[in-house]
């Protein structure tokens, strides 16, 4: 970056908080992803005009900026790989205010999801959202890439915990969209426009969440199955015979023997698939659904169903399904993080699919994820420095997205589209629906200077 | 060859368990105080990933970022990948010091530690000499420097202890047990029990001699090399590792007790990792299974109960060295409770570092300062009259921060206190 743009951004913002050396700028070259993409400065404002100056600057020399929270999203959406301006957000991690009586929290992009949960638990209440990252990620991340987390089956995503936004817009004006009361509404709803635009449309820095009431109890129980269809037969026919479990995780026979083989909490080895599910609600409701639940399962064949009697049990049983990851990553280095979703009633299709994918391009694939709202996450472990494998591996998720699209699922259920899914968006939004997109994104952003490379600025793949 | 082309190679399988998943960013002490990505072991490990790639030279400003680290392991027991952090960054150092050299201050303070003779002269006319440089704290816990002396890491507030006139190992070599011998020891002392805290040594000695155990203090031992490999520089850190070894293979051991969590570590784990001499390496192996903290073994051979009564409210601070380094942390929380009297107090965060990270305290005093602060709040929180950890650094760290807010506690070596409850003479009980 040349000594002039550098002494301006150390003007508005401290010489401390901008930094050009490469050795930082390295540091911050990369998320969750295995890309990554150096920039050419890493800025870190600590407030909005510091922000407002930021974007207005970059807009006037027409240099690209990549907005980033804590970094630990899984396609690529704070990866800087048109380089430009790294804008670091987390000194912006205040928790302005929890109001118990409206029941809104009002947050900085860089609050930590836990610490914003722990909060609002503390006053009373209740941020459902839970991200697995969610000790380190933030909410403005969750925003940027609509978030969600096993309890999304029953609460939903980030987007819809979101009343309202303070953005700083490509121009470097502020606005306020939606609002702080929830339920009201003038206009249309702008907040959804941006709940997972990745920062291609406006920099997020002021959050107005919706909190809802703590449940008083919960009870998690493990079902075991013969066969992975089995168990997601069980997803769909309960929910559609009317329990909805808080969670309901799916796990297959790959990711069984994995965290068993690394955490040895006693899982059932010779099961081809488990669903941990959770209800939660007052007392006399939790004893309810969780008797439809083990008939349910019965019903579709469960070989055993163990309820956890004991918090202890319980939460055995949700550190196997969080040592997934690392358990995973002791079979090959390179974890490649899918998240197809398809709707709940094609979960069996699906999971039928992504086993032939696996063995017709002769990969290791686990499948676990949040079987619930039918999101998926085959998690192809390869190892990036096998070039061969890797084309492979790039095939596979070009059919995996196909067959995603082709069941009426969506490419992202709770990662975000980012660098990984860009070339390949065009595929689910139509022709009409990308040019529109587009449209939108050049009215906003003519400059193309927000998070370029991601979502509708990036080339889309030729659907074959 | 390229100094990278050398390690390369060792670096990659580390490097590809790397998921870039950023956990790290929540259990790192650095990052929770600078919030910037390139204190967290995953800005660390993108650095040393580039180096492999030919993106980045081992420069002064990657050794720099790569130093700015305690070597605290959070992030070893945090990484969901179990990727080997600290031997990454133990390697890494190595290679920018080869490249870079190591400063030139701590060079020289490492080449002493290799003459032995010499450094215990020069330690003994530092015990006359620091008079000059250092004078009494208002206090009462230590000395501060009279003059701010940058370069040995001691701004004019800083508060650390006076070195001892007369070190443990000037004591009697060998001590019989009282009553029959169960077991037969050596005790590695480590620089900081046996020149600036012989009081706490001497304690373990004690607990150990009141235990049934004869204690030997091996004469030709070094300091463990842990200051010298932990910044780069492997031939000091080797050459004393060697010695060490050599010296505690002469004689039939049932045990070699450490009261220092950085020497146990080092003798127990790091040891495996710098020495390359098959041979030594052999040696090493034997003497590895027999390492133990102090509290480690006395619950391990099962102590003597006869604790008299004391009359502390005390809460403990987990060395990291100890907590995730030796994997030791009920043992001394078991003792403690077991003297009558002691009203135990959890602090919050216990097993979080301190911020000393033994040189990392010279080199970034201010970061180290904000880590220990927290520390402290946690521990005065808790309204205990004593602080009791593990280690002698953190102690001394630990001190300073309570000095320089005039907090109460006083900090004490778990042995001491545990000799005080054996009523062992010289041992009274702390008020």
């Amino acid at each position: 970056m040349r000594p002039p743009v550098i002494e301006e951004l150390s003007s508005l913002v401290g010489r401390e908080y901008v930094m050009d050396k490469l050795e930082d700028r390295i540091c911050y070259s990369c998320d969750a992803t295995f890309r990554s993409g150096v920039p050419e400065v890493v800025v870190r404002p600590g407030s909005v005009e510091e922000i407002m100056g930021i974007v207005r600057l970059a807009s006037r020399r027409g240099i690209p900026i990549t907005p980033r929270g804590a970094s630990t999203g899984l396609s690529g959406g704070a990866v800087p790989i048109k380089g430009g301006i790294c804008l670091d957000l987390t000194r912006l991690n205040r928790i302005l205010e929890i109001d118990v009586v409206n029941r809104v929290a009002t947050v900085e992009p860089g609050v930590i999801t836990d610490d914003l949960a722990s909060a609002v638990s503390r006053a009373g209440l209740f941020y459902p959202p839970d991200p697995s990252s969610s000790k380190v990620c933030t909410i403005g991340g969750n925003i940027a890439e609509c978030a969600g987390g096993p309890r999304g089956v029953k609460y939903g995503v980030t987007r819809d915990y979101v009343l309202g936004l303070e953005v700083v817009l490509p121009s470097g004006d502020l606005v306020q969209v939606g609002n702080p009361v929830d339920g009201e509404m003038s206009g249309p709803d702008w907040t959804m426009l941006l709940v997972g635009s990745e920062g291609t449309l406006g920099i997020v820095t002021r959050i107005f969440l919706r909190l809802v009431d703590k449940p008083a109890t919960k009870k998690t129980l493990l079902a075991v199955f013969e066969t992975l269809e089995d168990a997601a037969t069980s997803v769909s026919t309960l929910i559609a015979s009317g329990t909805i479990p808080t969670t309901l995780e799916i796990m297959d026979n790959l990711t069984i023997r994995a965290v068993e083989d690394y955490l040895k909490v006693g899982l059932p080895v010779a099961a081809e698939a488990i669903l941990l599910i959770e209800v939660d609600g007052a007392p006399s409701a939790v004893e309810k659904h969780c008797d439809h639940v083990i008939a349910v399962c019965k019903r579709c064949n469960a070989s055993d169903i163990q309820v956890a009697e004991t918090e202890d049990q319980a939460d055995k049983l949700w550190r196997a399904r969080r040592a997934i990851s690392p358990a995973c990553g002791r079979i090959n280095p390179t974890k490649i993080s899918e998240d197809a979703t398809v709707p709940r009633s094609q979960l069996p299709a699906m999971v039928r699919r992504i086993k032939e994918i696996a063995t017709k391009y002769d990969l290791k694939m686990v499948v676990f994820g949040h079987a619930g709202d039918g999101n998926l996450h085959p998690n192809i472990l390869t190892n990036k420095h096998n070039l061969e494998e890797m084309q492979r591996v790039e095939r596979a998720i070009e059919e995996l997205f196909r067959c995603t699209l082709e069941l009426g699922g969506t490419l992202s259920g709770e990662h975000g589209i980012g660098y990984m899914k860009a070339p390949f968006l065009e595929w689910e939004t139509g022709r009409d629906g990308f040019a529109l997109a587009r449209q939108v994104k050049d009215s906003v952003d003519p400059k193309g200077l927000l998070n370029p490379g991601k979502m509708f600025s990036a080339i889309s793949q030729q659907i074959t | 060859m390229k100094t990278t082309d050398k390690y390369k190679h060792d670096w990659q399988e580390q490097l590809a368990k790397c998921i870039r998943c950023g956990t790290c960013r929540s259990v790192c002490p650095v990052f929770a105080v600078t919030g910037n990505e390139n204190s967290t072991a995953r800005g660390k490990v993108r650095l040393i990933e580039a180096v492999t790639e030919g993106d980045l030279e081992l420069t002064h400003e990657m050794q720099q970022r790569i130093s700015q680290c305690l070597m605290c392991k959070a992030c070893v027991t945090g990484c969901p990948s179990s990727v080997k952090t600290d031997w990454l960054f133990l390697d890494a150092r190595k290679a920018l010091a080869e490249e870079n050299s190591v400063p030139f201050m701590k060079k020289l303070a490492f080449t002493s530690l290799t003459y032995r003779w010499l450094f215990e002269k020069a330690l003994g006319a530092g015990t006359l000499l620091q008079r000059l440089v250092l004078k009494d704290s208002p206090d009462g816990r230590g000395m501060v420097s009279r003059i701010p002396l940058p370069a040995a890491g001691l701004n004019a507030r800083r508060i650390i202890p006076p070195l001892a006139t007369k070190p443990l190992r000037s004591n009697p070599l060998v001590l019989k047990p009282r009553g029959p011998r169960r077991a037969r020891v050596a005790f590695f002392t480590g620089c900081m029990l046996n020149y600036v805290y012989p009081d706490a040594g001497k304690a373990i000695v004690d607990i150990l001699v009141h235990n049934g155990i004869e204690v030997t203090l091996p004469i030709d031992q070094y300091c463990c090399g842990t200051p010298a490999f932990t910044s780069g520089d492997f031939p000091v850190g080797r050459y004393l590792a060697e010695r060490n070894i050599e010296a505690l293979s002469k004689q039939p051991l049932d045990a070699i007790i450490t009261g220092c969590p950085s020497c146990g570590l080092a003798l127990k784990h790091e040891y495996g990792h710098i020495i390359d001499d098959p041979r030594l390496k052999e040696k090493w192996t034997e003497i590895a299974t027999k390492v133990h903290d102090i509290t480690q073994f006395l619950v391990e051979i099962g102590h003597r109960e006869d604790f008299h009564e004391v009359k502390l409210k005390l809460t403990y601070h987990d060395p990291c060295h100890l907590v995730r380094g030796m994997g030791v942390s009920q043992e001394p929380r078991q003792m403690l409770k077991a003297i009558p009297g002691i009203d135990f107090v959890e602090m919050a965060h216990a097993d979080e570092c301190c911020g000393a990270g033994g040189t990392f305290s010279l080199s970034y005093y201010d970061i180290s300062r904000q880590i220990n602060d927290k520390k402290l709040d946690a521990a005065q929180d808790t309204n205990a009259q004593v602080l009791v950890t593990g280690c002698s650094v953190c102690r001394m760290h630990i001190d300073d921060g309570l000095s320089r807010r005039q907090g109460t506690i006083k900090v004490r070596h778990t042995a001491e206190i545990l000799a005080a409850a054996y009523r062992i003479p010289g041992k009274e009980v702390i008020s």
